[in-house]
Order: C-alpha cells, then structure tokens, then sequence
C-alpha cells in the first residue's frame, strides 16, 4: 500500500484506528469532491496501530479540528503547501468546548432554539471523551 | 452580617448556591415570617412575571401567592397556546419582551436547560421554576426550609427516600443539597427505578453519607424523616408495569407503626396512592406544611433578587 504525496492539503495523521470513516464524515461531502488517500490500521510506534488521511486542496476550519480532535485525541494535522508542511498541529480539547458540539438530549433547549450557543465540559474518562452539556447536564 | 450578593441574581440551579447562601436564604424566610403582616409592604409597586409554558397549577399558584404577600404584582401565561410562542417566537424574544414588563420571573418550560437560557437574555431575575425534567431548585430550597424547620438540625438526620428514585427530579437535586448539610441519606425504590448512577457518583464525589436497601423493614425504624415520590405514569410502557409498581409501596399507618414516633413523612405532590389518606391526620405528616415553607422560601428568593434584603 502507498500513500501518495500530496502538494497542497491537508494530511491528518495519528488517527484513532477505525475512526477515520468518522473524521471523513466531518467535511460537507461537497468538499471531499477531490483526491483522498485513506489508510486504516497501519503500524505505528507511537499507537500500535492508526489511520491516516490525505485530502487534496483543502483546509480546516477550527471548528471541526475541535471535532476531530474529541474523536481522535492523538490526531495531528499538517497543512500542506507546494509540497512542503507549511503548519503542523496537535490540537488538545479544552476543558469546555463553545459552539461544536450538539446536545443528543432531545429534551435539550439548544436543539429547540438553535440560535443558542452550545457549552460542554469535555473530561477524558475511560478511553473516550466525557461530554457534558452545561444546559441540561445530559452526558453523552 | 456577611453581605449577599442576591441582588439581580438569577435562581437556576441549587448548585450554584454556597452552602452560607442557603443558610442565609433560610434566615430570610424566618425574618420574613416573624414581621407578619408588616411583609405586605416589601415589594410593594414591584411586578413578578410568572411564564409558564406548560401547567403546574401548585408551583404557579405559590409563586403568586408569595408576590401578593409581599405587596407585589403579578402577570404572566400559564401555557404556550396564549402566547406568541404559538406565532414562533423564540424564547429569548419573548424573555426579552417580558424584561421589560416587570421586575422578576419565575418560569417554568418544558425543555431542559430553558432557564439557564433565558437568563441569558433577561436583565431581571429569572427563578427557574422547573425545566423539563431536569431542575426545580425552589422545590428543593424549600424541601431544605421545611426540614429545618421541623427537625431543627440538618448534620446526622436520616432521611429516607421512598418511591421512582430514577426520573423523580425533585429528589436528584435534594439529595447533593442534603449531602452537604451532613445528612445521612437511605433509598428505597421499587425494581427498574433505583436512584441513577450520575447521581450515586456525584454523592460519593461529596464523601456522601448514603445506602440503597431493597427492603425498608429495619431501615425505616432509624429515620427522623421519610420522602416519598409519585410514580409517574409517562415514564411507563404499559399501564400494567406501572399499576405493579404502584401498588409496590404505600405509606400508612400500619408501616409507621415500625417507624419512630416522630417521623417526618414528606411529598413535593401531587400525590397518588403512596401515602394512604388516614396518614393525613396524623402529626408526622409534614406534607402540606411543606408546601407551606415553599411558598415561605419563594417569599425569600423574591424579596432576595429583587434587593429587598441583602
């Protein structure tokens, strides 16, 4: 299997193996109408095993770099510029995430009135990510 | 005295009450009932705006009561249909509005976390008078006010806890309050509605002093007070599953003969079949003097965000 080299986009590395499908559904698919190269559970020193993702002529919002790092937490991001990594990040998640996250309450008020600005307190617990929205306190 | 900053403050959650505030919102209940009819003239030309989006006959009715027995006014809908929400209109519209017609609200919603939202688009306090099934902390302030009222010291009381421990709101909210007090908690549900974990969690977090027991035999010989919920009928799939567990359980005179003489028996009502009529009679039930001291405790939060105590 190889992985080609990309000259400008994105390259997403150090993901959770198996959550790439995950990390893919993230982007509006308009967006994924370019060249992709995705392996799943390769080998990696640091995780044993992971997925990678090259995505041709794109960018990340900050937004769903919060997403992707709640279903990822070791991703790393390089951008890509004419061949050469232009920025790399590890992002980490706060301890209270503003305006990513959906409640799954459907008791929820942020899901009635949309115009709310959504608040979770984010804790690492147990392999996955504790995630508690601070209207209704809801955990998922 | 300490002073308070109550003053604009809104009343969402119990949890965001220190433990002195609490004791000091109870002072205020007693120094309110001590002035008698001399209360009518504290917040005289003040208006309370009572936004209920869905019935509650009991919480409405008590928070305005406690308005006009403080001299205030009172407006406000008791359900969605007579409001422009039927006309789509967002709830911080209607909040926004209403900011401007009076000088405090009391709300209830029925979507989870609809109070803490308002209060984000109201310049007058909001008191959350129950959201969804989540809070209702003038429920649980006043529970607190009527134990200490009637067993004097909260530290050490045992307080069992009887009936759908699992979607009952009320007692979610009490049981971390009480934690805090040094009281020791003993619950009692029928099969499927034990208290939920999130909350055993949050009480051991608290190094809270608590037991489940599947019977209430010996138990019940030991407590100085006993809260019981109503099943709700909603939370069922089938009439038959709660018919069962309704009949699980009931309070009556037979039970408290095993009970200590003094016994406090309380209910948030309304009530169903868990406590037998022939208890009403009897000195040990506490259940409408509690409604009683949560109209006492809304006269208190009233006065307390409007300023007229500080």
């Amino acid at each position: 299997m190889r992985i080609e080299r990309i000259n400008n986009g994105i390259v997403m590395d150090h993901i959770t193996a198996g959550m790439g499908m995950e990390i893919l559904k993230l982007f509006p698919p308009a967006l994924l109408k370019t060249k992709i190269d995705y392996a799943s559970y390769v080998d990696s020193n640091r995780l044993g095993k992971k997925d990678i993702i090259k995505i041709e002529n794109l960018d990340v919002d900050p937004k769903t770099l919060m997403k992707m790092t709640l279903l990822s937490p070791d991703i790393t991001i390089s951008t890509i510029r004419d061949g050469q990594v232009s920025q790399k990040e590890e992002p980490t998640v706060p301890p209270e995430v503003e305006g990513v996250l959906t409640c799954q309450n459907p008791k929820c008020v942020t899901l009635k009135e949309s115009y709310l600005v959504s608040r979770f307190k984010v804790k690492w617990e147990e392999g996955s990510f504790r995630q508690q929205c601070q209207f209704c306190e809801h955990i998922s | 005295m300490e002073p308070y900053a109550f003053k604009g403050r809104h009343i969402i959650d119990t949890a965001d009450l220190g433990t002195t505030e609490i004791q000091h919102i109870i002072e205020v209940c007693d120094r309110i009932q001590a002035m008698g009819s001399e209360a009518q003239n504290l917040c005289k030309g003040k208006i309370l705006g009572t936004l209920f989006w869905e019935p509650s006959t009991r919480t409405r009715l008590s928070f305005e009561a406690a308005m006009f027995r403080l001299g205030g006014n009172v407006l406000g809908f008791s359900e969605a249909g007579s409001t422009s929400v039927s006309k789509g209109e967002t709830l911080a519209d209607t909040i926004k509005t209403i900011a401007i017609y009076t000088d405090i609200m009391a709300m209830r919603h029925p979507l989870e976390g609809s109070a803490l939202a308002a209060s984000q688009f109201s310049n007058v306090p909001v008191i959350n008078g129950g959201d969804g099934a989540h809070l209702h902390p003038t429920q649980t302030l006043g529970d607190i006010y009527t134990l200490v009222k009637e067993k004097k010291d909260l530290n050490g009381l045992k307080v069992g806890f009887l009936g759908d421990l699992l979607f009952g709101r009320t007692v979610h909210t009490l049981v971390r309050l009480l934690a805090r007090f040094g009281v020791e908690m003993h619950f009692f549900a029928p099969e499927g509605l034990h208290m939920p974990e999130y909350v055993k969690d949050s009480l051991k977090e608290q190094g809270a002093n608590f037991k489940e027991h599947g019977e209430m035999n010996g138990a019940l010989a030991e407590l100085d007070a006993l809260y019981v919920t109503r099943l709700q009928k909603e939370r069922f799939f089938s009439e038959e599953e709660y018919l069962r567990k309704r009949n699980s359980y009931s309070v009556n005179k037979e039970m408290l003969a095993q009970a200590k003489d003094d016994i406090l028996i309380l209910h948030p009502l309304p009530r169903n079949e868990e406590i037998h009529p022939e208890v009403d009679s009897l000195p040990n039930a506490g259940y409408f003097r509690q409604a009683a001291y949560g109209l006492q405790m809304r006269m208190a939060l009233i006065s307390l965000c409007l300023g007229v105590f500080e």
